[in-house]
């Protein structure tokens, strides 16, 4: 993919860091930045309390990691092994994904009691969906021939499973698996901020009552670091184990549209989708006969809405949540599409700059920014701006990754047509890599919906006190479940709404750019 | 042969048609391939020859008419793993080694894997030394060589190739069209070959059916009576360059219905 000399890397790190300290000795005595030195010096200093939050975190974590992608692969074989079952596999995985974390905590704090079961349970929500989407496209990856061969001989889906789909798909679950790790971690990280005993997301909520900017820099620091490491050892084991990584992990769902049937389908998958998660629902809450006080069944959230006698409040009272909270989420989820394209433009036209960017955006985007987002408040203050910034952020990392390798697939001959009329490389952008990029752009700006929700409820949550995540915050401690549940469906209703607005651009744009890439 | 499969395989298409969605691919079709004979199919590009040989793969559905093999559907055989067939493409499984590719297609098969066999495959199709070797150290004929080997390997009694020299260099084709035949007689091997080339066609089967243009139809069905075993010297053989005429002269035929979408 992006190979750097390891000097390249180094001299970047090396940039990062000096970069990073002088400009918190500029800002000395503004109690905002924290240069590495400093930040060294508190690990060191409080290294016990640390390493016991970590290895608790760490642990849940690992947990979560193993039950999330375990998750993953079964539904992956389901969609697999039962084609016909696959939109709507897909479509209950992507809105169990949606559900905003910040609310799901609480309730499942309340469920679970005491315990390490939020933890565990919200580091898998954060990891199953990152995984199952690479791996069903890494199942499908193989030339259509080898499947040929496999029915040549009589055989069916299970061989074509055993023999092909699974070694095809190695890469691209590495690749997923390289994702989930630091979603893993910031899952657990989230668990805890509602109300653990123990771990790192229990020392970061202590340190932002505290104002304590010293240990906020170390616990984002150490947070990112384990990511990082974990995202550089996954990536390591999977050069062990496959020859070379995948092109793309991810795939327009122009793909698997095609697959589908006509319009019957798309109409009646959405209305099982439905069904299929209200009996689940009312179902989880029946099976483990739960307090009908906090465990909410889906017709108490309907009146909530609807039929109660203060339903048109709730009701203006959400509106008005999620009004403030687009205002922030929109232009910070556009700017961080606009600058993730713009930025793998310039790499583009600038080849030596992927040397030394290629390396840092990767180590970057494994960051799980939530788990910063308290240093993102501190530096931006709790405005507009630092909200919008830590959304953009969040989908930036992801959309430059995806952009690039986009690019990359432009093929090659098409390049050297382009080259023997001496184009220069801004036509060869124009003409051909943005074109051929368009695929993993919108596959990443998908993706990036839930990821900017997640990112805008969690700043409003932790630290900004408005908008929908502040409202599930305050319903949560108000124990106002009637109030908490709605907003979670609200969130996870307008998520996958916004999702299948997204999809719907991209079925346009690609049938228009790059038909042979929405039908492929 | 494999231990199930028919003893002889005679392959009867009756009404055979197939159609992807408006496009008219194969016009029905009569035809029947006799057991133990090599017959080629030969046409223009995408007269849709290879549907014909997928179809009796059981890859494709028919859209009208049926085909039965030893005198049962398709899917028979499949079960009995009786049939093989090579691919334009390789198709080699890049993860395994070129023995291993060659054994999967016995697992495939649901037969044991016979070392030996493949070894001994593996030279025929001149590839020896190489067996341990991934599919990407290998060069396109090589790998073409190796998935021949791979169909060869389950002893067929149905042996469909799919234009399976497309990739290989002249010498080894040459060399290929020479041994490859006496593996198939030996086993009384029913055999199909989609191919381009002419003097391809006529040194390897017993009969060389022409297509048309799409729609695929017969245009003509000529027998090939030389003597076997053939040899590369054949091909300035009096008789072999008649009948050579003979299909070229057919094939112009089956490329004139395409000239007058030429002309609009």
């Amino acid at each position: 993919m992006f190979k750097a000399a390891p000097l390249c890397v180094l001299l970047g790190l090396a940039v990062f860091f000096l970069l990073w300290e002088l400009s918190a000795r500029a800002l000395d005595g503004a109690f905002i930045l924290v240069g590495p030195v400093e930040v060294l010096r508190y690990l060191f200093e409080n290294q016990t309390l640390m390493a016991r939050a970590l290895w608790v975190t760490l642990q849940n974590a690992a947990l979560g990691f193993v039950y999330g992608n375990l998750a993953a692969v079964l539904l992956a074989l389901i969609a697999i092994l039962a084609p016909r079952s696959e939109r709507v596999v897909s479509g209950l995985a992507l809105l169990m994904f949606c559900l905003p974390l910040v609310a799901t905590g609480p309730i499942l704090r309340v469920l679970f009691g005491p315990g390490q079961g939020p933890q565990i349970t919200l580091s898998a929500l954060a990891v199953y969906y990152t995984t199952y989407v690479p791996l069903l496209v890494g199942l499908r990856a193989a030339p259509a021939t080898w499947f040929d061969l496999v029915r040549s001989y009589g055989r069916q889906r299970w061989s074509e499973l055993v023999h092909v789909r699974t070694m095809a798909c190695l890469p691209y679950f590495f690749a997923g698996l390289q994702i989930a790790a630091p979603a893993a971690f910031l899952g657990a990280m989230v668990g805890e901020f509602t109300g653990a005993e123990r771990g790192m997301g229990v020392l970061t909520v202590r340190a932002i009552r505290a104002l304590d900017v010293d240990a906020s820099w170390a616990i984002a620091t150490l947070a990112a670091g384990v990511s990082i490491a974990a995202y550089v050892g996954i990536g390591w084991v999977a050069r062990l184990c496959t020859s070379a990584p995948p092109p793309v992990i991810l795939a327009s769902t122009a793909a698997s549209a095609g697959r589908a049937g006509g319009w019957p389908d798309r109409v009646l998958t959405p209305v099982l989708i439905a069904a299929i998660a209200l009996v689940v629902w009312w179902a989880a809450m029946t099976v483990f006969d739960l307090n009908g006080f906090f465990a909410k069944r889906p017709w108490d959230v309907w009146a909530a809405l609807v039929l109660d006698a203060d339903a048109a409040e709730t009701r203006a009272a959400l509106t008005t949540a999620l009004a403030e909270t687009a205002r922030y989420a929109v232009p910070g989820y556009l700017a961080g599409l606009a600058a993730g394209v713009g930025l793998a433009a310039v790499i583009v036209l600038l080849p030596g700059a992927a040397l030394v960017a290629m390396p840092i955006c990767i180590a970057l985007r494994s960051i799980p920014i939530v788990t910063t987002a308290p240093l993102g408040v501190l530096l931006l203050g709790r405005g507009s701006a630092g909200t919008i910034t830590l959304v953009a952020v969040m989908v930036f990392f992801p959309t430059l990754v995806a952009c690039l390798q986009g690019m990359r697939q432009a093929p090659g001959q098409i390049v050297d047509v382009l080259r023997s009329y001496a184009a220069s490389p801004l036509a060869r952008l124009v003409h051909v890599q943005l074109p051929t990029m368009l695929p993993a752009f919108f596959a990443a700006a998908r993706m990036s919906v839930p990821a900017a929700v997640l990112a805008v409820t969690v700043v409003e949550w932790l630290a900004t006190g408005r908008g929908i995540g502040a409202l599930m915050a305050l319903s949560a401690s108000l124990s106002d479940y009637n109030m908490l549940w709605s907003a979670v469906v609200c969130v996870a209703v307008l998520s996958v709404m916004l999702y299948g607005i997204v999809s719907v651009i991209e079925g346009w744009v690609l049938s228009v750019f790059a038909p042979e890439q929405a039908t492929r | 042969m494999a231990p199930d499969a028919p003893a002889s395989c005679e392959v009867i298409c009756s009404g055979l048609a197939k159609r992807f969605g408006a496009t008219e691919v194969v016009a029905p079709l009569d035809l029947t391939f006799a057991a133990g004979q090599t017959t080629a199919l030969v046409g223009p590009s995408g007269c849709g020859k290879s549907t014909v040989l997928r179809m009796i793969a059981g890859l494709e559905t028919p859209s009208l008419g049926q085909i039965t093999i030893a005198g049962a559907p398709p899917d028979k055989i499949l079960r009995r793993a009786g049939l093989s067939m090579a691919f334009q493409d390789p198709s080699l499984l890049p993860w395994r080694s070129v023995h291993s590719n060659i054994a999967l297609a016995q697992k495939l098969a649901r037969q044991p894997v016979d070392r030996a066999a493949i070894e001994e495959l593996i030279a025929l199709v001149g590839l020896q030394g190489f067996g341990d070797t991934r599919p990407a150290a290998l060069s396109g004929g090589m790998r073409q060589r190796a998935a021949i080997a791979r169909a060869m390997i389950t002893k067929p009694a149905l042996l469909l190739l799919d234009e399976p020299f497309g990739a290989v260099d002249e010498l080894t084709r040459k060399q290929l069209a020479e041994d490859l035949p006496r593996l198939w007689e030996a086993r009384d091997t029913t055999t199909l070959l989609v191919t381009h080339s002419v003097s391809e066609a006529v040194m390897l089967s017993d009969r060389v059916i022409v297509f048309s243009a799409r729609p695929a139809r017969v245009v003509a069905d000529i027998e090939v009576a030389l003597e076997r075993p053939r040899f590369a010297g054949l091909v300035t053989d009096p008789d072999f360059i008649a009948l050579k005429d003979a299909v070229s002269a057919a094939l112009a035929e089956g490329m004139a219905s395409l000239r007058p979408l030429a002309a609009q």
